[in-house]
This record gives structure tokens, C-alpha cells and sequence, in this order.
């Protein structure tokens, strides 16, 4: 009882926390922050895979003043401003691929393995449990029980680690 | 110069001795091991020792030649320079793609020379002649290429009277870790050769059973530590050179090591399911095929310039050997996995997702995703070249934004793994042994929250941080108690120490990517500029010259309390720019002063434009990459109190100490 009671404190605490410092997540602090954070995401265009973030080529510094022009402008999302630039420079300074055509593979491709993954993990599962109960092996049922009436014989707490 | 030509006749008579010596050895080997001759399998090993001294002649000249500037070399026309300090000339070796596999044969035969030695009690076990027999072959390789197209020792055209070369590239020879950074990866990328080699040697002989796993268990311990070193060394050296504030870049070359030690890690966390339970044995040959054979794929996509990289400084014409031997590697390895199909076919099964065997497999699934995106994201750009003839750029966004979830799945991981019972465990018994971590995690969170911390993402990572660093000194703190000081080495409370620094490490990246602020700030002699919280006053612009640099350095006294001097190097004879940053540490953050573009400042200069970044933690990703090292040499220390993994489990703990 008094560990379920220590859990729901911790569930409170983390709850609460993560509520107050979430919602106060503001984005940048200021334009020079936003600035990087754009930049970030663009591809200097003559230096070998560099963000412009990264970068102290002429041809990022450009770029940057142009990052720095946009967002002083106001108005423009991040997304815009990036756009823009992907305008004046063309597709490859994208860091991040698109998700439309040909591109779309980067983020499908990893989503579909995660599924994948896990459908085997889970089967890979399945097909143990099945064997177990085939073979008349102890189950997890068949543990828990033997647990629970050796916790009820030993008494509440000492519930044994090996 | 009859002189100078000697270092080249007898570095390519070094290189000859070593691949004539893998050659015969691994021919002779093989042919042995077929026949079954027990008298010649037993003499496998004598060929690596020629093999050594070989290559140990040719690093020896090659040095000759780069300390004498001996320019009837080709590498050292291209590398070497009169101005170039010694250590630098030393580890000009390895600045250029020729000299590179020169240090990979090293090292590799330095590897196999040592597998021999070990294993000198059993020169007639197949298992051991076959291991030393694939360690032949990859060694021939490698010779093969170092003798052939990338040949560190071919004669360079004539070169006029008092020529100088141009010396290694100017970001090889302005900061001391080129020293290690290198070697120590090296050391990690070669050492995984030994366990592959003794994965493939169990598949040769059919003793797919434990006892390859526990005979190279420390082999890929030892290179999954120094692979991660050597990692660390490359962020932290990128942080102080390049001037752009970070450690990580999810550059190619970069993806290219941290692949390997991806499914290495996930490897050293496998095995233990099947030293335990005999369990994953495809799966254990598998990651340690992928391993083995990422590190040839990545030294491929980095090498043949197909791929474009800061990390770039030798391209040459070995991209056709390389595709070859990985998909020589590759389809040999799926081969044998499938002919020895019938006898891996593991005996015993996983009864619960809820046990410490399911967590391991959780974290293998896991880890084997991470590899698959970062290899996605590394070769996406080429997929887009064949399809649609086009140029793209995947870059750090791509990764940072896949990995977030990753890494937080990894670190809810290990804070429930490490108290998980093997076979299965009670939702009672979790809640007993997970309340302490749990609490320590909810109060990291706390105080991360009342330390100002905010976004979501981050916030998770404090928690699962404090959560996953609760759970490892729980393991630490009950071993020691019941053992003593005894109990703190060994496997278990080795790899707890690991976590502890991996989650240093991830808390300090969280926090460091999320709240790092920069700004460029125009600073005027003697007037202070604040901006931060910090003060910035330009002291002075000092100049100094010599007959390799010519560098600029702004003085700037930083909070009234010390004077940081940002620079522009130039390197005289490549009439290359580099900005060097200069970094204030501290527990809580750094302050990183570099000079804004790549225009050196002048002495007199009433002004200097000056980019400053302040980045939380930074100082706790080196201190977490300590605490790996350290885990994993603890874990290296056998302990006496764990029982030996063959015994059987049924003798008590005192009774298989002694």
C-alpha cells in the first residue's frame, strides 16, 4: 500500500513537472537563436555537407544574412523563411528531405522498419509462448502463480529476488 | 640520392613481407585445415609474425622518410613539410588516404600477431588456425591495396632543388588530438576483425556452441572501448578546431564509425543472452558480420568520394577493392550462416518481453534501427543521384529529429533492464526495485524544471536520465554492499558504469542542443559589450608569425575575469584560413569565443566581430566519455564472485569463485 502511495507521488511529481516545463517552452528566446535554429537546417552549397550554421564560407554567410533579413522581417515562419532560401538556391541546401516523392522514402522507410521491428519482436513473442505451452514447459501464467502463493506463504514484502 | 631511396625500397619490401607472408599463411592455413593435416595446422601462426615485422618496417621507413622530408616519395610530397612540427610530421602518417591504410595494416597485423600469442596453447585447434586464417585473409587484403593503388611508398615525380611540400592539412596539424583521434579509432574499427574472425571460424568447424562468444568476449570489448573513445576524441576534437560549437555533425565519416560501433553495441548486449541462455546465435554472427562489414562499407563510402565529407582529406582509387571485399564479406558470411543453418537453431526460448533476456532483445531491435537509419540518411543522397540524377543534402536535422526518439527509448531501456530477472519477472517485483530509480528520475526532472529547463523532448531525457542512472547505481550500490569493494568490478557493474556515463553523456547532449544561445557580438577596445549574462571587452589584436603560421588573435577579457584569445591561423604554405575558438569550461557551461568569418583581424584593429556561444553541460560529455572508459575496463577485470559462465548454474556463488 504504502509503495502503490510512494507511486502515485512519483507519477504526480513527473506529471507536474513535465506540464509546467512544457508549456512554458516559448521557442527561441530571440531572433539571433531563431536564426541558428534555421540555419541549422540549410545546407551550405559549396562546402561538402556543412550547415550554414556550421560554416564560415562566403556563400554561407549569405545565406545567413538572408536567414537573418527573413526572420527580422517578421511574418515568416521558420518553414518560410526556408522555403525562400531553397527558392533563391535551389532544393539542395535542404538539409531536412521533403516529404513528397522520391524524398518521402527517408521518413517512410525508417517508420516502416520500426513497424516492422516490432511486429517480429511481438511474434517472435507469440511463437516462444506457444512453444512453451506446446512443450508443457512452465508458463508466465504458471509463474505468477507459484509467485503469488509463494508471496502469500512468505508473507507480504520479502518478495525474493531470486 | 641513394640515401632517401632506401626508405622506399625497404617500405615497399615491408609491405611485400607482410602480404606474401598473409597470402601463404592464409593459403597454406586453409589447405592445412581442409586435409587435416594437425602438423601444418599448427604452424598457421607462424605467419604472423613475418607479417608484423613487414609492416612494422614499413611504418618505421615511412616515418624515416616523413622526419628526413624525403621527397622521392610521392606521400610525402603530398604530406610532408619542412615547417611542420614533429609530432605533427608523425601524424602526417595518417593524413592522407596512403598512410591511413598503412595504419590500418598496422594495427591489424599488430592484432593478429596478438591473437597468435594468446592462443599459442592451442595452435592445433581448428577453431583457433581458422580464426588466424581469416585474419590472413583480411590482412592480404588490406596489403594488397596498401601495395598496390594505395601504395604510400610509390616513387613521386622529380622535384626541383629546395622543394618543400605542402605539409598535412592545416586541421591535421593545429590541435594535439590528431595525435590520438585517429589511432585509437583505428584500434577499435581493426579490433572487431577478431571477433569476425572467430564467428566465421566456429561456422567453418560447426562449434557454434558458447565458446567462440567467451573467447573473443574481451577482443570485442577491448574494440568496442576504443571505438568509443575514439569517437568521443573526434567530438571533442571538433569542438575545440572547427569553431562551429559542435561535437557532432552527422558528417558521413562521422556516421561512417558510428555505425560499427551501433551494432557492436548492440552486439556486447546480445551475447550475453546467448552466453546465458544459448539463445540468438544467428543474430550474435550476424551483428558481428555487420559490424565487421560496416567498417569496410564505411571506409568505402568515405574513401571513394562518392559521398561528400569535411572529413574528406584522401580520396584515391581503391572504391572498386573496397565494394568488393564488403560484398565478398557479406555474401561469404550469409553462406556459411545458412549452411551451418541446422545446428544454430537455437534450443531454448524467450518466455517474457518481461524478463532481462526480452530487454536485450528490445535493445538489440532498437539499436539494429538506429544503424538502419543512420546508414538510410548517410547513403539517401546517392539513392537520389542514381534515381533522379539530382544533388541533395541529408543533414543533422534529419538525424537529430530520428534519434530523439531513439535515444529516449534507449534510456527507458536502461533504467528497466538492469533490474529485470533473467526468464521472467512479477509486475510486483518491478514496482519493488524500480521505486528508488523512479524517484530519482522524477526528482531530476524537478529540478530540471526548476532550473528553467523547458521543451518536452529534453525534459523526458532529464527524467529517463535520472530514471536509467537510478537503476545502474541501484546494481552498483547492492553489489558493493553484498561483496565489498570486490563487487565493483566485473561484467555487470562494468557495464552499470558505462550507463552512467552514456547517460552523462545523453543528458549533456540534450541539454546542450536545446539551450545552447549564440550570437554575433561587435566588440570595441576598451568598451565592454554584455550580451548573456556575460561581459566582452577586446583587450588587444596580437599577431604572431613564424615560418608555418601567421595568426591573428583577438584578446578578449571575458566577465572581468580572463583573457580568451580567439584567432585566424594561416598556414603559409597551403595559403589556408582556419578559425581556432578559444573556450571558457566550466561544470554548468562553456563560453565559446571564435572570430566571426575567416578574415584575420589586424594588429591596431579598433574592432573585431565576434561569434559566442554558450552551451550548457558540455564539460559532462567528456566526463561521460571517462566514465565509459572506465566501465568498460571495470567490466574487463574478471570478477572472482560471478561464477564462471560454463560452470553449472546450480553451484553456489562462493563454491564457483574458487
Amino acid at each position: 500500500m504504502r509503495r502503490r502511495l510512494s507511486w502515485l507521488a512519483v507519477l504526480f511529481v513527473t506529471v507536474g513537472a513535465l506540464a509546467v516545463g512544457a508549456s512554458r517552452d516559448g521557442g527561441p528566446l530571440d531572433p539571433g537563436d531563431r536564426i541558428d535554429a534555421i540555419s541549422r537546417r540549410i545546407a551550405c552549397p559549396v562546402c561538402d555537407g556543412e550547415s550554414v550554421y556550421e560554416s564560415r564560407n562566403p556563400a554561407s554567410e549569405a545565406i545567413r544574412s538572408a536567414v537573418r533579413e527573413g526572420v527580422r522581417a517578421g511574418g515568416l515562419t521558420d518553414d518560410e523563411v526556408i522555403a525562400e532560401v531553397a527558392d533563391a538556391y535551389g532544393a539542395q541546401v535542404l538539409l531536412l528531405p521533403r516529404a513528397t516523392g522520391l524524398d518521402a522514402l527517408a521518413w517512410a522507410l525508417p517508420v516502416t522498419a520500426a513497424v516492422v521491428a516490432l511486429a517480429g519482436l511481438a511474434s517472435a513473442f507469440r511463437r516462444w509462448r506457444e512453444a512453451a505451452v506446446q512443450s508443457g514447459e512452465a508458463t508466465d501464467d504458471d509463474r505468477r502463480l507459484v509467485e503469488r502463493l509463494r508471496a502469500e506463504r512468505d508473507g507480504d514484502g520479502s518478495g525474493g529476488s531470486r | 640520392m641513394p640515401a632517401l631511396s632506401v626508405n622506399l625500397a625497404l617500405g615497399n619490401a615491408g609491405l611485400l613481407i607482410t602480404l606474401v607472408a598473409a597470402a601463404v599463411g592464409a593459403a597454406s592455413g586453409a589447405v592445412a585445415l581442409i586435409g587435416g593435416n594437425r602438423r601444418a595446422i599448427a604452424q598457421t601462426h607462424l605467419f604472423a609474425w613475418p607479417a608484423l615485422l613487414g609492416t612494422v618496417l614499413s611504418v618505421a621507413m615511412m616515418q624515416i622518410a616523413l622526419a628526413q622530408r624525403d621527397y622521392s616519395i610521392e606521400f610525402v610530397q603530398q604530406v610532408g613539410s619542412s615547417t611542420t612540427p614533429t609530432l605533427y610530421n608523425v601524424a602526417a602518417m595518417w593524413s592522407a588516404l596512403e598512410g591511413s591504410i598503412l595504419l590500418w595494416v598496422l594495427v591489424l597485423v599488430v592484432f593478429t600477431a596478438a591473437v597468435a600469442l594468446r592462443f599459442r596453447s592451442r595452435r592445433d585447434d581448428p577453431l583457433v588456425a581458422w580464426a588466424l586464417v581469416v585474419m590472413y585473409v583480411v590482412t592480404t587484403f588490406f596489403a594488397l591495396i596498401s601495395f598496390g593503388p594505395a601504395s604510400p611508398f610509390a616513387a613521386g615525380s622529380t622535384v626541383p632543388v629546395g622543394f618543400d611540400g605542402p605539409g598535412p592539412n592545416p586541421l591535421l596539424q593545429n590541435h594535439i588530438l590528431v595525435l590520438f583521434h585517429p589511432p585509437i579509432l583505428y584500434l577499435g574499427y581493426v579490433g572487431f576483425t577478431v571477433p569476425f574472425a572467430f564467428a566465421i571460424a566456429a561456422l567453418v568447424t560447426g562449434r557454434v556452441g558458447e565458446g567462440w562468444l567467451l573467447e573473443t568476449r574481451r577482443w570485442a570489448l577491448f574494440s568496442w572501448g576504443f571505438l568509443t573513445i575514439g569517437i568521443l576524441l573526434g567530438g571533442w576534437w571538433s569542438y575545440e578546431v572547427l569553431g562551429w560549437s559542435g561535437v557532432w555533425a552527422w558528417d558521413p565519416v562521422e556516421n561512417a564509425s558510428l555505425l560499427p560501433w551501433l551494432t557492436g553495441t548492440a552486439y556486447i548486449h546480445s551475447v550475453l543472452v546467448q552466453q546465458r541462455r544459448g539463445m540468438l546465435r544467428v543474430w550474435n554472427l550476424s551483428l558481428l558480420v555487420a559490424t565487421f562489414s560496416l567498417t569496410i562499407l564505411g571506409t568505402f563510402l568515405t574513401r571513394s568520394g562518392i559521398i561528400n565529407s569535411v572529413h574528406a582529406f584522401a580520396a584515391g582509387e581503391v572504391d572498386g577493392y573496397l565494394l568488393g571485399f564488403f560484398a565478398l564479406v557479406v555474401i561469404t558470411s550469409i553462406l556459411l550462416i545458412g549452411w551451418r543453418g541446422d545446428r544454430l537453431r537455437a534450443p531454448g526460448s524467450i518466455d517474457s518481453p518481461l524478463s532481462r533476456e526480452g530487454a536485450f532483445l528490445a535493445n538489440n531491435v532498437v539499436f539494429a534501427l538506429f544503424a538502419f537509419i543512420v546508414l538510410l540518411g548517410t547513403v539517401f543522397p546517392l539513392i537520389v543521384e542514381v534515381v533522379q540524377n539530382r544533388q541533395t543534402v541529408v543533414g543533422a536535422p534529419y538525424f537529430d529529429r530520428l534519434s530523439m526518439p531513439i535515444g529516449l527509448v534507449l534510456l527507458f531501456l536502461m533504467a528497466v533492464a538492469p533490474v529485470l530477472p533473467w526468464r521472467t519477472a512479477s509486475t510486483e517485483l518491478l514496482s519493488e526495485r524500480l521505486l528508488w530509480p523512479a524517484w530519482i528520475g522524477a526528482a531530476s526532472l524537478a529540478s530540471a524544471v526548476v532550473l528553467g529547463a523547458d521543451g518536452w523532448a529534453p525534459l523526458v531525457a532529464f527524467g529517463l536520465g535520472g530514471f536509467a542512472a537510478g537503476a545502474a547505481l541501484r546494481q552498483v550500490a547492492l553489489s558493493t554492499r553484498r561483496h565489498g569493494w570486490r563487487g565493483l568490478v566485473g561484467r555487470t557493474n562494468g557495464g552499470m558504469v558505462v550507463h552512467l556515463g552514456v547517460i552523462l553523456i545523453a543528458v549533456a547532449l540534450a541539454a546542450s542542443n536545446t539551450h545552447t544561445h549564440s550570437a554575433t557580438i561587435e566588440l570595441e577596445r576598451g568598451r565592454e559589450v554584455a550580451w548573456g549574462g556575460h561581459t566582452f571587452e577586446l583587450v588587444d589584436v596580437v599577431r604572431e608569425v613564424d615560418e608555418r603560421t601567421d595568426v591573428a588573435r583577438a584578446d578578449v577579457l571575458l566577465d572581468r575575469s580572463g583573457v580568451y584569445g580567439p584567432a585566424v591561423t594561416t598556414y603559409l604554405q597551403m595559403g589556408m584560413t582556419i578559425g581556432t575558438p578559444s573556450v571558457r569550461t566550466g561544470f554548468d557551461k562553456d563560453v565559446y569565443l571564435t572570430i566571426d568569418g575567416t578574415n584575420p583581424p589586424s594588429v591596431g584593429d579598433s574592432t573585431v566581430v565576434l561569434r559566442v556561444f554558450v552551451k550548457p553541460m558540455i564539460l559532462w560529455l567528456w566526463i561521460g566519455g571517462a566514465l565509459m572508459a572506465l566501465g568498460t575496463v571495470m567490466s574487463a577485470i574478471p570478477s572472482r564472485l560471478h561464477r564462471r559462465p560454463t560452470d553449472p548454474t546450480s553451484v553456489s556463488l562462493s563454491g564457483g569463485a574458487r
